[in-house]
């Protein structure tokens, strides 16, 4: 019996020694907070092992890089700040980097671009976080939506890729087929995705594809203008050819539709996508000649096409524990080697941001890349014509002179008004004219009203 | 020193009164306060505004639509509760064979969490791949697939998928007190003539009576502030505009739109709504001598 106690007691102490061992060792490194929203599994074990090559070079930082769901981010930021105590560094929407910057909350990145090199980094990407002379956001990677496909359907309508929102509903009302003769549609000529975020994407796009804007200079949304009204008479008719629920859908139920072949076109694609098709297409049409893209087209009052990017920035806090340490592991994460790895878990969506990585040959070797070579070239004409912009950005400027845009985005005042036209049989004119006003309300709450 | 009666019992009880002073009468009364002041959810921005925020939401058509929602959501929940919770519980109280493994069963769905149910019932009621349309359609019940999640049975699916969360509180809590009715009762019932439907209506129902009393309360207040299960119904698809209920317009304001005080206004609001309507149940239904 005595023994016993006595090994307890000696187990117990050997764990009081070990844990304030361990806690000590921790005192004694620099902790770097990384939160990213890669969470799927390759991009996870990607950075932890530029995490491990990166603490192994610095034995006295720590960096804890945690992986948050897109939803909960902004969320946490938030709270983190609130509470005066942010990770050193965090992804972000570009809106979200806008806003934080307006606030003065966080600190230039200039070190970690001067190390990539400035020239070496693509012109859309430097605009998404230079605000003034410094750049306040760098993008992790770039991926932009995309107009997805079913060729070998278009093929047998005889399709050409849409130039202008008409020719999109032609196509969608070509593609909008009963299979099997049973006088039922089998296969619906368009899906889009219904949450809040993705009609935000949705609407930003559709403003720029038809020469829009959300809001001018003194910050009063333009939500009844002509170009909005044409922009949500197009989605009402564009409905017919969308599956029933559509506004029930998630964006991977929308691919669901696509690979399930229940949709022969996705309006809000993205490379990443070329993974799912992969994964759960049947694997003689998991290719390009089942699934390509197609630039996407203007509307009535537009001249070019517009796609969103989705490109988040690393933002660096200001009140921050260790910034400079911080600064050094994104320059190590930039490093070509880090940085291929790190792309290479979702190939065709992560668009390297610098053109040293997209010209190498280890990464077009890569298989991915080789095969949905398409996807990619159409990423690269859009953001080499800067036809791409972050969500609900129109302009560049709307960057640094719309810092409500988060909220804009969060609200769903632009959903409920889509909802409203296309589920309700609002009219456009008064669906807009209700969002228009509460849009108002927000923007004159947040003190940014100057009419 | 030495302490007097009344002193050492102050002393005891000034632990629980910091505790409970801390963390509800503060954040209760903060909250009360926060409303009265225009204030972002994050950043020390505040002013205030006095009553502006109780009036703007009380000409707000949104606010009103989450007041419907929540009411034909918290109404209809506790109905089905109640009504599938007692008829559950009257048959787990019969001896049968595998009684023990149907009561196991019946809770369930009241002990996974929240988050795997919805995502269990998000993937049963898919319209395109889900196995409710499939297996009413093999049935014949359905031609075309039901889009569970759109706009028209966006609430029928919530209101079926939080009854089937927490109905197995109600079979508990009825259970529980079904089985210390004396038999007596139902063999004197028995001898009068009274068949299994009488004896439910003149001797189980009042026997239910005082717990039914609680459990509607409890449930009520519960469903009228669910937040988890109505959220997580529409994140990643679901058309939310169809069910935001006051708990998660609540949470819209204060998190998505960032206004702290319009938030706080409207958990004000729920919970004078509450109070209004406990008093009332309380009038109409409580019994001093038996409570």
């Amino acid at each position: 019996m005595k023994t016993r106690e006595t090994s307890r007691l000696v187990i117990g102490l050997v764990f009081l020694f070990l844990s304030l061992l361990s806690s000590t060792a921790l005192a004694d490194k620099k902790v770097i907070h990384v939160w990213h929203t890669e969470t799927n599994p390759a991009s996870r074990e990607a950075i932890a092992n530029i995490v491990g090559r990166f603490e192994a070079l610095h034995p006295d930082i720590k960096v804890e890089a945690e992986a948050l769901a897109w939803g909960d981010l902004e969320g946490k930021i938030m709270a983190a700040l609130a509470a005066g105590s942010p990770p050193e560094l965090s992804h972000g929407q570009p809106i979200t980097c806008a806003a934080l910057q307006a606030k003065g909350l966080l600190q230039p990145l200039d070190e970690v671009v001067a190390a990539i090199g400035e020239d070496n980094i693509w012109d859309q990407i430097k605009k998404v976080g230079k605000f003034g002379d410094h750049y306040y956001g760098l993008v992790h990677a770039a991926g932009t939506s995309l107009l997805v496909y079913r060729k070998d359907l278009a093929a047998q309508k005889g399709l050409k890729p849409p130039q202008t929102w008409d020719d999109l509903l032609n196509n969608a009302k070509e593609l909008t087929m009963d299979t099997n003769g049973d006088g039922k549609i089998d296969i619906y000529g368009l899906t889009i995705p219904g949450d809040n975020l993705f009609i935000n994407i949705l609407m930003g796009e559709l403003t720029k594809a038809n020469g829009g804007i959300l809001f001018d200079d003194q910050n009063r949304p333009r939500f009844t203008d002509q170009t909005m009204i044409e922009i949500l008479n197009f989605l009402k008719a564009l409905t017919q050819y969308m599956p029933p629920g559509w506004e029930g859908h998630g964006y991977r139920e929308t691919f669901a539709n696509m690979y399930g072949q229940k949709a022969a076109m996705m309006y809000q694609g993205y490379g990443r996508g070329a993974s799912l098709i992969e994964e759960y297409a049947p694997p003689d049409m998991a290719n390009t000649d089942y699934f390509d893209v197609w630039i996407k087209p203007h509307g009535p009052s537009g001249k070019q096409p517009a796609a969103q990017v989705d490109e988040e920035p690393w933002m660096l806090f200001k009140d921050c524990q260790n910034p400079q340490e911080a600064i050094e592991f994104l320059k190590f994460f930039y490093q070509d080697e880090n940085y291929l790895e790190y792309i290479q878990t979702v190939p065709i969506h992560f668009f390297p941001i610098t053109k040293s990585l997209r010209k190498s040959q280890a990464y077009l070797d890569t298989p991915m890349i080789k095969k949905w070579k398409g996807w990619l070239e159409v990423q690269e004409y859009y953001l080499d014509n800067d036809l791409v912009k972050p969500t609900l950005v129109i302009d560049w400027q709307d960057m640094a002179g719309k810092p409500y845009l988060m909220e804009i985005l969060g609200s769903g005042i632009l959903k409920d008004m889509v909802m409203e036209v296309t589920k309700e049989g609002v009219p456009p004119a008064e669906a807009a004219a209700k969002a228009q006003k509460k849009a108002e309300e927000l923007v004159k709450d947040r003190g940014y009203a100057k009419w | 020193m030495k302490l007097s009666p009344p002193q050492t019992g102050i002393l005891l009880i000034a632990p629980s009164i910091l505790l409970i002073g801390a963390l509800l009468v503060y954040p209760v009364f903060y909250g009360v306060w926060l409303s009265f002041f225009k204030k972002h959810s994050f950043f020390a921005e505040q002013q205030f505004v006095g009553l502006a925020n109780y009036v703007y939401l009380l000409q707000n058509p949104e606010f009103w639509m989450s007041v419907w929602y929540g009411t034909v959501y918290s109404v209809s929940t506790i109905v089905l509760q109640i009504v599938i919770g007692v008829i559950a519980a009257l048959i787990v109280n019969e001896s049968f064979q595998g009684r023990n493994l149907v009561r196991g069963v019946i809770l369930f769905p009241y002990v996974i969490p929240t988050v795997v149910a919805i995502i269990l019932w998000k993937w049963l009621l898919n319209n395109q791949f889900g196995l409710v349309n499939y297996l009413l359609r093999a049935v014949g019940v359905i031609e075309d697939p039901v889009s569970w999640m759109g706009k028209d049975h966006i609430m029928t699916s919530l209101i079926m998928i939080s009854v089937w969360e927490f109905f197995p509180f109600v079979v508990l809590s009825v259970l529980a007190r079904m089985q210390t009715i004396p038999p007596t009762l139902y063999k004197a019932a028995q001898v009068d003539g009274a068949g299994p439907i009488r004896r439910f209506i003149h001797v189980t129902l009042p026997q239910l009576r005082n717990v039914l009393f609680v459990v509607i309360l409890l449930r009520s207040i519960w469903m009228f502030t669910k937040f988890d299960t109505v959220w997580l119904l529409t994140q990643g698809g679901g058309a939310e505009k169809y069910i935001r209920t006051l708990p998660v317009y609540a949470y819209m304001r204060t998190f998505m739109y960032y206004q702290a005080g319009l938030g706080s206004t409207l958990a004000v609001i729920m919970f004078v709504i509450l109070l209004v309507t406990t008093s009332i149940y309380f009038k109409m239904f409580r019994r001093e001598e038996e409570i």
